[in-house]
């Protein structure tokens, strides 16, 4: 009885795709091994027979027919990316200016929120000695939290606001 | 002032040339040479003439998109039979997805009925004539699971190694190998003209 590692081996063997050394082996097995020797001739055989034995087929429609639907095809590939230039060439400049415009914005917070006192119309909530809370713009919706432990000041726009 | 291409006279380098320049004519051409190649592969595959026809028309309309793409590394009649056949095996796939998995079927993935075949020595197409044998084993790969079948196709009319089939199908070397095997032992089977029914 063969395992079917060794079955593997001996079809890889007829298929060519062993090392040499694998193959020595399998040509070695072969030579005193009935079982391998049966199992090998079938395999042969069914290797054989399909190579240059396939049913030739006709395609079941005209070449004008089939050519038309082709062509049909092609047309309406081609119009559909032709349509979606423009669309597409838009949408890929767009993000090229997302980076400045976000450091822009940055930029404009951070210095209303440096020029901006206490006193000067936002209200402020204080947390504690180092930390505020700070809605400078009722109608823009934004918040702005700073805190002075963590030398850091993050703002939040909420966009969604009617 | 040019001269004008005789296309049906021409090599399919020259045509495959002229189309990448544009030319339709010289396109419309190559498929009228090579589409029974193309349909008749799709067909081995998915064993049905609709998907066939759609699935090639669909492979002539990718290659003309691709075309600038085409070196000219192997023939143009073999690049545009890997288009089909990814084709058709992404048809396949998503085929395979949509029923449900049987035990039988996962049977016959691992082997199954195969394992306890009995080595079918004779030849058993000896006697046959060229046509009745192409008959036959058409009829035989009908029969077999589309994993077994594609294997098949791949390795004995396409000549492809174990690695190209195995990236083509997206499985394992061992599992091509597993699967050529049992589909082999099937075939010798089959052709054999024993029914399953005779092996249990």
């Amino acid at each position: 009885m063969i395992d079917h590692e060794t079955e593997l081996k001996l079809q890889a063997y007829l298929d060519g795709e062993l090392s040499a050394g694998e193959a020595k082996a399998i040509a070695g097995m072969l030579g005193r091994d009935v079982c391998a020797q049966g199992l090998y001739q079938e395999l042969r055989i069914a290797q054989s027979l399909l190579p240059g034995n396939e049913l030739e087929r006709m395609l079941p429609e005209s070449r004008e027919f089939y050519w038309s639907k082709i062509q049909r095809q092609i047309d309406r590939v081609e119009s559909t990316q032709a349509d979606g230039l423009p669309e597409e060439a838009a949408s890929r400049w767009w993000p090229r200016f997302l980076a400045p415009a976000g450091v822009l914005a940055a930029l404009a917070v951070f210095v209303a929120v440096v020029l901006r006192s206490p006193e000067g119309g936002g209200t402020f909530l204080a947390l504690d000695d180092s930390h505020e809370i700070e809605t400078p713009l009722e109608e823009t919706s934004s918040f702005s939290f700073r805190s002075e432990a963590a030398a850091m000041t993050v703002v939040w726009v909420d966009s969604h606001r009617e | 002032m040019s001269q004008k291409l005789d296309f049906a006279s021409a090599d399919d380098k020259t045509l495959v040339k002229a189309a990448q320049k544009g030319g339709m004519q010289a396109f419309e051409e190559l498929v009228g040479r090579h589409r029974d190649k193309i349909y008749g592969r799709a067909f081995s595959m998915m064993r049905n003439e609709e998907d066939a026809v759609d699935l090639s028309q669909e492979a002539w309309v990718k290659a003309w998109q691709r075309l600038k793409q085409f070196q000219g590394e192997a023939s143009f009649v073999t690049w545009l039979t890997r288009i089909v056949i990814n084709l058709c095996l992404d048809q396949l796939r998503k085929q395979k997805r949509l029923r449900a998995e049987s035990i039988e079927q996962m049977d016959e993935e691992l082997g199954g009925v195969e394992r306890q075949m009995p080595v079918v020595t004779p030849n058993p197409t000896e006697r046959l004539e060229r046509g009745e044998l192409r008959q036959r084993i058409d009829e035989a790969l009908a029969k077999l699971s589309y994993e077994h079948r594609t294997v098949l196709i791949l390795h004995e009319f396409e000549e492809l190694e174990y690695k190209e089939i195995a990236r083509l199908m997206q499985c394992s070397i061992g599992t091509v190998m597993s699967r050529l095997f049992y589909a082999r032992r099937k075939m010798a089977v089959l052709l054999a003209g024993l029914k399953r029914e005779e092996l249990r």
